[in-house]
Order: C-alpha cells, then sequence, then structure tokens
C-alpha cells in the first residue's frame, strides 16, 4: 500500500517536471539576409550538441534547447521572411556613414577635393538628424609621435570648426586624434604619404 | 611635516587615479529610434529609452509588447528589437588603435536583426552573441534572430 503511494507520487513528480520541461522550451532561429551592400555574409551556429555554418541568402536553422543539433539549413522564401521579420527589420538604423578629408603635407589645409566633400557631409548631417558626430585627426609618420600627436589634434579641431561655422552644434561633435598610431596605410617611420594625413568624419 | 603631507597628497592622487568609478565610463551607442515601452536598466536604475540616449557596457535592453527599438553602436553595428525582447550588451570594446576589440551579447527572448559593424570585420572571433539555445560566430554581417 505504502510503495503505491510512494510510486504515484513518483509518477506525479514526473509528469510536472516534463510539463515544466515542455513550457520551459525554448527554440531560436537564426535567418541569414544578404548585406546592404548585396554580398551575402556567413554565420556559425554551435551549441553543445554540433555546430552548422549558414551562407545563402535567406538561408535559416533551428535549434530547439543547448542539446539538440541546430537543424540543417534550409532557404525561407521571401514573402516568409518579410511576413515575419519585416517589423523588426524596418527598425534596423541606417549604418553610419564614414568621410575621409585629406590635408596638404606638415599643414591644416584641407586638399581641394577634401574642401568640396564638406557640402556632402553637411547633407548627410542634415538627412539623419544626426546627434553624433566624431571628427578623428590622423597623420602620416613624417616628424616625431609628439609633433603628429599635435598635427593630428588641430586638423580635427579644424575640421570641427568647419562643421560648427555652417551650424552643426559643438554638442554633437566629439573630435579626437590618434597622431601617427593609426595609419590607413602601414608605412616604416618617417614617411611622407598623403592618404594617411586625413581626418575622417563619421556620421551616426 | 611638509614631506609627510606630500607622500599624504601623492596616495590620495593614486587613490583617485586608480578608483575605477571615478574613471569616465564612455558610452559604447545610443538610441535611434524607438516604439512604445523600451527600458534601458544598468545596474540598479532603469529609464524609459528614448532617441539619441547613450548605451553603456552591461546594459541590459528590454521591450514591451507593440514596441521595437533601434540601436547604433560605436563600431557601426546597428541593431533593432522588436516587441517582447530582450538583450544583455556584456561586453564592448572598440579601441582599433589599442586593438582592443570584443562584442558579447547575450540574447535572452524575442526578436532582433542585426548588420554587424567594424569589430566583426576586425576581430570576428572577438563577436559572440549567445540565445539560450545556440552561440552565434559572425563572418558578416546582416542577420535575424528570434527566440521563442
Amino acid at each position: 500500500m505504502e510503495r503505491l503511494r510512494i510510486l504515484r507520487y513518483l509518477a506525479l513528480i514526473f509528469l510536472v517536471v516534463t510539463g515544466l520541461n515542455l513550457t520551459g522550451c525554448a527554440k531560436t532561429t537564426v535567418v541569414l539576409l544578404p548585406d546592404p551592400d548585396g554580398k551575402v555574409g556567413k554565420l556559425n551556429i554551435s551549441n553543445e550538441a554540433g555546430s552548422v555554418d549558414i551562407d545563402k541568402a535567406g538561408e535559416a536553422t533551428t535549434v530547439r534547447g543547448k542539446q539538440s543539433l541546430p537543424s540543417k539549413p534550409e532557404i525561407l522564401p521571401e514573402e516568409q521572411i518579410a511576413a515575419k521579420y519585416g517589423e523588426v527589420l524596418a527598425n534596423l538604423p541606417e549604418q553610419p556613414v564614414h568621410f575621409i578629408l585629406y590635408f596638404k603635407s606638415g599643414s591644416t589645409t584641407l586638399t581641394p577635393e577634401s574642401v568640396s566633400k564638406i557640402p556632402e557631409i553637411l547633407k548627410t548631417i542634415n538627412q539623419r538628424q544626426s546627434q553624433s558626430i566624431s571628427v578623428v585627426g590622423h597623420t602620416d609618420t613624417a616628424g616625431n609621435r609628439q609633433y603628429n600627436l599635435r598635427l593630428s589634434k588641430q586638423r580635427a579641431d579644424v575640421v570641427g570648426k568647419i562643421l560648427m561655422g555652417k551650424g552643426i552644434k559643438k554638442l554633437y561633435i566629439k573630435t579626437t586624434s590618434h597622431g601617427e598610431e593609426n595609419p590607413l596605410i602601414k608605412t616604416a617611420d618617417n614617411v611622407n604619404e598623403p592618404r594617411n594625413r586625413r581626418v575622417e568624419v563619421i556620421v551616426r | 611635516m611638509m614631506k609627510f603631507f606630500s607622500v599624504l597628497s601623492l596616495i590620495f592622487f593614486m587613490f583617485i587615479a586608480a578608483n575605477p568609478c571615478l574613471a569616465k565610463i564612455e558610452s559604447i551607442g545610443f538610441i535611434d529610434n524607438v516604439q512604445g515601452e523600451v527600458l534601458i536598466i544598468s545596474g540598479e536604475t532603469s529609464v524609459q529609452g528614448v532617441p539619441n540616449m547613450k548605451i553603456l557596457p552591461g546594459d541590459l535592453i528590454r521591450t514591451g509588447s507593440n514596441s521595437s527599438v533601434g540601436l547604433i553602436m560605436e563600431d557601426d553595428t546597428v541593431l533593432s528589437l522588436g516587441p517582447k525582447s530582450e538583450i544583455e550588451i556584456q561586453e564592448f570594446l572598440f579601441d582599433p588603435a589599442e586593438r582592443n576589440l570584443s562584442f558579447v551579447a547575450k540574447m535572452i527572448r524575442g526578436t532582433f536583426s542585426f548588420i554587424t559593424g567594424q569589430i566583426a570585420k576586425l576581430a570576428p572571433r572577438k563577436v559572440k552573441l549567445e540565445t539560450p539555445d545556440a552561440t552565434l560566430a559572425v563572418r558578416g554581417t546582416k542577420f535575424v534572430v528570434e527566440i521563442d
């Protein structure tokens, strides 16, 4: 009699535990999409049971729990992706835009081509109503580090002032300087490299 | 006596310099767009998200029903959360000059879309996005994740 009761209890506990397991069972679906430039990247989805790669536009895998292998990738129809994920994709912000402005050697004077790029930067700032604009100054490796750190700061300040002169609020502009430490083109020390004499403007 | 004070003030300044709480915490991103109820939870405080609000490392972002939020991160990563979604930005380091790069986030529930940025480009191994069921390694760049 006593044993029967214990068995009943055990059965009940078993049912409750499996019930909890079922309700607690989560599922993750991952869908790869083409990049804004049309290229298709690659994702690897892994857990304790193994891993799969997805590398085609619209390819998806589903994972039901940590101990179960991600499902064999399959390509979802475009309409299904739009119906299920159209909303979250519509709220994806536009990626920040980068501009590079170049300077004459050893100076804080912009090259004529770079001067003519300023209107495009302003247009982008206004279009995006951006309140986060980074202005990052760089130099080539000609001259010593200390000199270049100062020069890169002066270059960033010059560009910051140009933007402020066109009505962009100071509060929205963050100027930093990297000296010769972060070249676009890697060179030995004391090399004149026009492509490294630059200020990068990032409009977010 | 003078010497004693100068040593004391030196110790005091060393203490200030070494105290991480007094260091300025740099923001790692900001809110681009918000609909409905969006909470930004930093430690013990939680506030309703509004456009241009800064995101800090460790922040938890949670949306209510019929709500959504879009974020822009320092490395050009953009992401959005659909309704009833929750993500914790556990680690975000973007300092290419010093080669300090990492992006670790935990998606707890809901729907997400991503376009990953420069961290994934420069150091793909340093990007780790987790869901309750799996870990995503990203080699580029646009994708959707749904947890249900």
